[in-house]
């Protein structure tokens, strides 16, 4: 019950603290827009025919081009919460010096990093619900009723992304000049998932990696249900794969933050940056 | 030794030092092969969703765009936007980045023209710029077994010269105008944000509605991406985009001076107020 208090009290102290950034609550919402949703509904667009979105049909089954984009969106701002929300957060603490003070509290090291995935969904879901709104109002998204099917594949990604996230959270904690290395495996990792393209465009020695991603999953069985789009394989094969590698990611990510931070305990890093 | 030439030497000396610092950093090169790569790279496989191959969906595209030729289109596109995001997070921050050294009143108290602190650091932008368009050129041939004729290259490289000015005084105007945020870093985003829907970076400038095509015609970039696809893709020639290379150029002299204007402005504010120290 302790480490469930303090995981909500990191989640508050870190909803709070960002919050105070009114610009960069702000930009949760307008960089998506700008940097990728509204250039690609314009690049999409301008390979209508008659209004018609034929070659995303031929490619996917659906010409849905808004719910393409804003779906695919949405399984990359849960990868982004984790690499951002969730990973480089341990760096902003290193350089804000309370790092080791943080580490010096008898709660659980694990529960800092669910605590800190609890406030970065907070923030995923305000900004989703913003994005999701100025679509339908703006760029004629339709919503279906059986897009609430894939709500157990999106839960499914949540855990993984979990799982994921103290994977990165090591491997943050032993490099610490994180920046780029967060930044491009993100764009990656997003990539690769097919949150911009379908993953089967990918150049053939890339495929195995993305086959490898439960996101991958999660984004083609929310396509499915959402958009009726072609699926990649049997939907509930997808669905088995994706609880596999949920139940995989889950603990890698807890044994590999676990032996970064043994590691970091030996070599004495705690206060490097 | 005239003013003038001690200007001169203060200036060459500004960018040299903004050089010798990138220099100092070299992990921050990785980041200027691998998004000038990767980010194009990964819109033309979008491209190739969108379109599915089929012939109508690629003919609606020239038909708007000028070219069915997408991955030349979307790498022109990038190579600006990467030439945007250098100059802006380099010379557009070089002020505010003196501020927050506390090297702001220092580089002030010297005798040399305050044009120097403005337009010096936009010097360093040239090398990450360079970088940034042979590999997307690199990328291109590598990628997507696309290599345009060298004329029509030699022609682009002509282009991006000529546009030079009007970039970096964009990158002054900036500079000048974010001294007085305290955060630069979501003015960055909101400004690069803006170009890259304005001008015609990712998608075709027709898709955009007419005010907003009104106002892209005002953008200096919109006009440098636009002749680059007509040199690469349409087989147009220098001579034929000269109107565009001279407003180009015009825009660019108007753009400098009102970042002199702003930086003025901005200087005789902090004289008053005491301002400059504080951030």
């Amino acid at each position: 019950m302790g480490e469930v208090r303090a995981a909500l009290a990191i989640a508050r102290k870190d909803v709070r603290g960002f919050s105070r950034y009114r610009i960069a609550v702000a930009s949760t919402v307008f960089t998506p827009l700008y940097q990728f949703i509204i250039p690609a509904f314009l690049f999409g667009a301008a390979f209508a025919v008659n209004g018609r979105a034929a070659g995303l049909a031929t490619t996917l089954g659906t010409d849905d081009l808004p719910g393409f984009i804003f779906f695919g969106g949405l399984i990359g701002g849960l990868i982004g919460m984790a690499f951002w929300g969730v990973a480089f957060s341990l760096r902003m603490e290193m350089d804000t010096g309370t790092l080791e003070p943080t580490w010096l509290t008898p709660t659980h090291h694990e529960t800092l990093v669910i605590g800190r995935a609890l406030g970065s969904l907070f923030w995923f879901a305000i900004s989703q619900v913003a994005l999701f709104a100025f679509g339908v109002w703006v760029l004629g998204l339709r919503l279906r009723l059986e897009m609430l099917l894939a709500l157990p594949a999106v839960l499914c990604a949540i855990f993984a992304m979990v799982g994921i996230a103290y994977l990165l959270a090591g491997i943050v904690l032993l490099i610490r000049e994180a920046n780029f290395f967060v930044d491009t495996a993100n764009f990656l990792f997003g990539m690769l998932s097919g949150t911009a393209f379908p993953v089967t465009f990918l150049p053939g020695v890339l495929k195995p990696i993305a086959f490898a991603l439960p996101t991958t999953y999660a984004i083609d069985i929310l396509r499915v249900q959402a958009l009726g789009a072609r699926p990649l394989f049997d939907p509930a094969l997808e669905y088995l794969v994706l609880i596999g590698l949920t139940l995989v990611s889950y603990p890698l990510g807890r044994w590999v933050f676990g032996r970064a931070e043994e590691t970091m305990r030996r070599r004495g890093m705690l206060a490097q940056y | 030794m005239s003013l003038l030439a001690a200007d001169l030497r203060a200036f060459l000396a500004a960018g040299l030092k903004e050089i010798r610092q990138q220099r100092r950093y070299p992990t921050l090169f990785l980041g200027q092969l691998f998004w000038p790569v990767i980010l194009p790279a990964s819109w033309v496989l979008m491209g190739q969703a969108y379109s599915g191959n089929d012939p109508q969906a690629l003919a609606a595209f020239a038909n708007r765009a000028g070219s069915s030729n997408v991955a030349v289109f979307v790498f022109v596109g990038y190579a600006m936007y990467n030439w945007l995001s250098v100059l802006l997070w380099g010379a557009g921050t070089a002020l505010r980045q003196e501020q927050l050294r506390g090297t702001l009143e220092a580089v002030f108290v010297t005798p040399a023209s305050r044009l120097v602190p403005l337009f010096g650091p936009g010097v360093a932008t040239l090398l990450p710029m360079a970088v940034v368009f042979a590999s997307n050129l690199v990328a291109l041939r590598v990628f997507f077994g696309i290599f345009p004729p060298i004329a029509a290259v030699i022609q682009a490289a002509i282009i991006v010269v000529l546009g030079i000015p009007a970039l970096y005084a964009i990158g002054a105007l900036f500079a000048a105008s974010v001294l007085r945020f305290g955060e630069v870093a979501p003015v960055v985003q909101l400004i690069r944000g803006m170009f890259v829907l304005a001008c015609g970076i990712t998608f075709p400038l027709a898709m955009l509605p007419i005010w907003a095509q009104v106002w892209a015609k005002l953008m200096p970039p919109t006009y440098i991406v636009d002749d680059l696809r007509r040199v690469l893709l349409q087989g147009d020639t220098i001579a034929g985009v000269f109107g565009d290379i001279a407003l180009v150029m015009s825009l660019a002299v108007l753009t400098a001076f009102l970042a002199i204007a702003v930086f003025r402005y901005l200087e005789l504010s902090a004289r008053r107020t005491g301002m400059l120290g504080r951030f």
